[in-house]
């Protein structure tokens, strides 16, 4: 069953992290359809629950600002496991795709995270960054060059292009893409089997340090 | 419909300022507190309650001393206008008239358009939260009337028609000058509704762009950015779809040694 914890499960994420995955995520797809709603004539429809095109400006920028500090925390709690490569691995994980588009015979262990999430996780952070700085510098426009200000709309656009195709990726690997998944972001755990796939060399730490979190039925 | 012209005869001109009252008046504008700089430029720029200004430049002439020039800026009603590109509100839009119209009630503030517009003509009102220029007095427009400028110039400088009618006038009054003329509008940004005829060279006259066009960024973002932020996850989104039909899912019972497999 979908969010039910079987007995054996292993405890993925803390209570904290899922919050914080929600918070990122709520905020991040608020901005997207709030931006899109100003960017597309033919979305404009989207500003109507909001009363207009103004407010959805105002949803947009204020929701930019809640941003903030969904993405400060997120680069602080991920960034050791998230943001660094080990190195000679993650190369050679890279270089098979992970496995994910073709058969590959021998796929390098992963730790908590793999390389692809790897650099869904950097790009995040740094897009989002681009997108604060810019975001704020186009909310704000008075006192800088008009020059500066007009590439910040087309950095912003840009964020945007880079970042979308890389959520539907994230979407698409975390639910229907790889079974057992989905389930981590609300319960927090997952089956023996889905960590021995897609975190082996993690699973296998925890279990030396004695510090592996298994779901008794208790 | 034919497209209009209004062209100011800067030869012709006197500096008399009445187009700027005009405007005014005609829009109901508010006068503002103004400060003497030794100048009959008044106010400095445009601003959100003045959408005509007369600027007054002296220009070293050489052997003739100093030359006093004027020009009348305002909104140049670009054919292919940055300011109706970059708009997310429509706000800004292209008129049958060639006029770039402005809808109050639909501008949202964003300033987007201050920060295109290549002759800096959309001035932001913290006031009122919205953006004001000159619409060429489109209610004028639509009354089969002239712009007021136009009609409060006594001097002939300034001059409204439709588009071939205007050329005429032009080419008529570029022969008359016999080369001392400079036109002014109709090489960039698809060409001006609004032109120029200046008697200097338009690099004397402080302030006017000498090739205004629309930003690189600004089609970089409308052109190309843009309509790529949906092909792009478009794209990858029938890419996912393909993936899970052809290689499917990834089966993560596999890695289970003593199952192989078949859990």
């Amino acid at each position: 069953m979908f969010l039910i914890i079987n007995k054996g499960d292993i405890k993925i994420s803390t209570t904290f992290e899922k919050l914080l995955h929600w918070y990122l995520a709520i905020t991040c797809l608020m901005l997207i359809c709030s931006g899109l709603g100003m960017m597309f004539h033919s979305f404009n429809f989207i500003a109507a629950p909001f009363g207009g095109l103004k407010n959805l400006k105002l949803v947009h920028n204020y929701t930019g600002v809640a941003f903030i500090p969904a993405l400060l925390l997120t680069a602080i709690t991920w960034w050791k496991e998230a943001g660094t490569f080990d190195l000679p691995d993650d190369i050679e994980w890279i270089k098979k795709c992970g496995g994910y588009l073709w058969k590959v015979e021998e796929l390098p262990e992963t730790g908590k995270y793999n390389p692809g999430q790897k650099t869904f996780f950097l790009t995040v952070i740094f897009i989002g960054l681009l997108m604060i700085v810019s975001g704020f510098l186009m909310w704000n426009p008075e006192g800088y060059s008009k020059e500066l200000i007009n590439w910040m709309y087309a950095l912003h656009a840009c964020g945007i292009v880079f970042l979308l195709p890389f959520i539907v990726v994230h979407i698409y690997l975390g639910t229907v893409g790889v079974p057992g998944s989905g389930a981590l972001v609300f319960t927090g755990y997952t089956s023996r089997a889905w960590c021995l796939s897609q975190c082996p060399k993690w699973l296998r730490k925890k279990e030396e340090d004695g510090t592996l979190e298994v779901f008794t039925g208790e | 419909m034919s497209k209009k012209i209004k062209l100011y005869d800067a030869t012709k001109c006197t500096g008399c300022r009445g187009c700027q009252l005009a405007c005014k008046q005609w829009n109901d504008l508010p006068a503002d507190q103004t400060e003497n700089r030794g100048s009959y430029q008044n106010p400095q720029s445009l601003n959100p309650n003045t959408w005509l200004l007369m600027h007054f430049d002296e220009v070293d002439a050489g052997a003739d001393g100093v030359k006093w020039i004027f020009r009348k800026d305002s909104c140049m009603h670009c054919s292919d206008a940055a300011c109706v590109r970059v708009c997310p509100s429509g706000a800004l839009t292209h008129t049958k008239y060639g006029t770039v119209a402005l809808d109050h009630k639909k501008c949202i503030g964003c300033k987007e358009c201050v920060t295109v517009c290549p002759f800096n003509v959309p001035q932001y009102d913290p006031k009122t939260e919205k953006v004001a220029k000159c619409d060429m007095c489109f209610s004028r427009l639509e009354s089969n009337l002239e712009p007021a400028c136009v009609k409060a110039c006594p001097t002939g400088a300034l001059q409204f028609g439709d588009e071939e009618e205007m050329r005429e006038v032009i080419k008529k009054r570029m022969a008359a000058l016999k080369g001392k003329g400079h036109l002014y509008g109709d090489k960039f940004v698809g060409g001006t509704h609004m032109l120029y005829i200046l008697p200097e060279q338009p690099v004397h006259y402080a302030g006017l762009p000498q090739n205004p066009m629309v930003p690189a960024s600004l089609v970089a973002w409308k052109d190309w950015l843009k309509p790529l932020s949906l092909i792009a996850p478009g794209a990858v989104l029938a890419g996912t779809f393909l993936h899970y039909l052809t290689k499917g899912p990834k089966d993560v019972r596999k890695s289970l040694p003593e199952t192989k497999g078949d859990a």
